[in-house]
């Protein structure tokens, strides 16, 4: 038996649909949303948590699981990650109020004030550009911070840009490109080698 | 988990290695010797009165390697090796991880080549079977494989140890994103693509033969492939596989390594391998071998399969009667004697309580002394009681399969 965790949330429909486009289980959203844990033909399928599907994998409870990289870029797990699975695409960017005097990373202040829930990321890309960086880590509606003075600008993702403008914010530079991400746990992949190898041809496959 | 220690180190003495105490704390220059970067970070430090910083040991190799190379520099070499201890490393991860784990492992310095190689897997194969382990494989792999994969690859120099990263990582996403720039499609770009799945018995040694074109990753193979005769003769068929894609700290191995898994785990239970390199940064220039096996997840697969407790073993529970005392109590020491593990009552019970007692104990035999000629003895955890001389009962549960 092979267990795959899957995200709720944004990247759930796609994975479902690539789930049954390389025929490996097709399940309908509310198939799974409702269980949370569904076997089927020799998969188990565990619906968790987007930030939690590294976790699964990582301790072995799933043998693979699909992530956005932007969870792996914040888990510093042992996992393999093996397949682009090219959906789910989205930005990890800087952003500014309108009003900022801020733009590239060239005319930030000898310290800057970061407000994220991408606390590892922003640490790298910050270490990256030599810039000195308060990081305020936050769990939600992280928009706002930069509004209220809380932080000068904010790391955070964004597909169209759209919450970002309705904020009045400003995107000044890229941090990453996310896409969802194929992970396998390392034991798995020794002891079940070629269950998880036909998966992943057959996922392969799928993405045409 | 102390009876899956003991289990462990007696499997070592039985092949000849020879248990040895280092120290907890080293220098950290040291210890950073054998260590990457990220675990060198995670080592938990201290200065010393003269201002030097000390770590405690987050593995237990390069202390070895320091006693080999210090207080047994006289002793000739191959030298081999045990040891058992607390090891301790900090991982900032974003999951709470125990700081304080438990290592036991053997090492074989001043051997090099095959034969010495196969006894140190053979050895880690049976130490998982001492164990107590039903389940589970070792994958033997080739660090110098991949070197050779490494110089093959018609690879700017600069983006070398992006490559090296990558794979370090895991991120085959990323490797692919960095191979898809060289200029030729080489043989040795399809292995590294589909490295963890180079994965099999002796067959996929003929299959990467047939693609590799440097000599480095050739020799690498020919050696894996005698290590797997080697392994064959140790009567270890199919506890074995050979995994050409293992991924290990490269800068450290320089040979054959390997590691073994149980089931039910995610991670690796015993780790190990060649490091000809380490010896020589203590001035005892030697080729080494050897693994060790984490006795916390070792714990933790016999848990969940079952197999053991929380607590070391008990053989035997004596209980008595007053009258019964000093005869108990002869009987505990023959049976010790015997080398089996029994408990003598502190206070007097009746036949009927004193089985409550020895389930409540955990022990595999009761022994109950009367006043009488016979003593009453229930084995497992049946309630029958049957009626023996103590000489006999004692005679009956020295045997070795009693």
């Amino acid at each position: 038996m092979i267990s795959i965790a899957i995200p709720t949330g944004t990247l759930l429909e796609g994975s479902l649909r690539l789930l049954r486009r390389a025929g490996v289980v097709d399940l309908g959203p509310d198939e799974i949303g409702r269980k949370l844990l569904v076997e089927h033909e020799g998969i188990r399928v565990v619906l968790v948590k987007p930030a939690d599907v590294p976790a699964y994998v990582d301790y072995g409870s799933a043998d693979v699981g699909i992530a956005g990289k932007d969870q792996l870029w914040e888990s510093s797990g042992s996992h393999y990650e093996l397949v682009d699975l090219g959906f789910g695409e989205c930005r990890l960017i800087v952003a500014v109020p309108e009003a900022s005097p801020l733009a590239g990373p060239a005319t930030w202040p000898p310290s800057l004030r970061v407000g994220t829930k991408y606390g590892r990321a922003t640490e790298q890309y910050m270490a990256r550009l030599g810039q000195r960086a308060e990081i305020v880590q936050l769990h939600g509606s992280v928009e706002l911070a930069p509004l209220v003075g809380l932080v000068d600008a904010i790391v955070d993702l964004t597909q169209t840009g759209r919450t970002l403008r309705e904020n009045s914010l400003r995107i000044v530079d890229e941090v990453g490109c996310s896409t969802a991400r194929l992970i396998a746990n390392q034991a798995s992949l020794k002891t079940r080698t070629d269950a998880i190898q036909e998966l992943v041809t057959r996922i392969r496959g799928a993405l045409g | 988990m102390r009876d899956t220690q003991e289990a462990l180190l007696a499997e070592m003495r039985r092949w000849g290695y020879r248990y040895v105490v280092t120290p907890t704390l080293e220098r950290l220059d040291a210890l950073a010797l054998g260590l990457d970067a990220d675990e060198r970070r995670r080592l938990f430090k201290l200065m010393d009165a003269d201002g030097s910083v000390l770590a405690v040991v987050g593995e237990r190799t390069v202390p070895v390697a320091r006693l080999v190379a210090g207080s047994l520099r006289a002793a000739p070499l191959p030298l081999r090796l045990c040891y058992a201890g607390p090891v301790l490393t900090n991982d900032p991860g974003r999951f709470t991880r125990r700081r304080e784990a438990y290592q036991v492992g053997a090492e074989l310095v001043g051997a090099s080549g095959p034969v010495a190689d196969a006894e140190v897997i053979a050895l880690a194969v049976r130490c998982l079977d001492a164990a107590g382990l039903r389940h589970h494989q070792v994958d033997v792999g080739h660090s110098e494989f991949f070197l050779g994969l490494l110089d093959g690859l018609a690879l700017p120099a600069d983006l070398k140890p992006d490559v090296r990263a990558a794979l370090a990582q895991r991120d085959f996403v990323a490797l692919e994103a960095l191979l898809a720039g060289t200029p030729l499609r080489s043989a040795e770009h399809e292995l590294l693509l589909r490295f963890p799945a180079l994965r099999g018995d002796a067959g996929i040694l003929d299959a990467a033969g047939a693609l590799v074109r440097n000599k480095r990753s050739e020799r690498a193979l020919e050696e894996l492939a005698r290590v797997h005769e080697l392994l064959l003769a140790h009567g270890l068929g199919a506890a074995v596989s050979l995994d050409l894609g293992s991924i290990r700290n490269f800068d450290y191995y320089t040979g054959v390594i390997f590691e073994g898994y149980g089931p039910e785990i995610g991670r690796p239970l015993a780790q190990g391998g060649r490091y000809d390199g380490l010896l020589e940064c203590f001035g005892r220039p030697a080729p080494a071998t050897g693994f060790m096996i984490h006795l916390d997840l070792m714990g933790e697969v016999l848990r969940l399969s079952g197999a053991t407790g929380g607590l070391t073993r008990l053989d035997v529970a004596v209980a008595w009667s007053p009258a019964g005392l000093e005869a108990a109590l002869r009987l505990a020491g023959s049976l010790r004697m015997f080398g089996m593990r029994a408990v003598l009552d502190t206070e007097p019970r009746r036949l009927a309580a004193a089985l409550e007692w020895r389930a409540a104990l955990g022990a595999a035999h009761l022994l109950h002394v009367g006043g009488g000629p016979t003593v009453a003895w229930s084995a497992g955890s049946g309630s029958r009681v049957r009626r023996l001389p103590a000489e006999q009962v004692v005679a009956r549960l020295a045997e070795p399969d009693g």
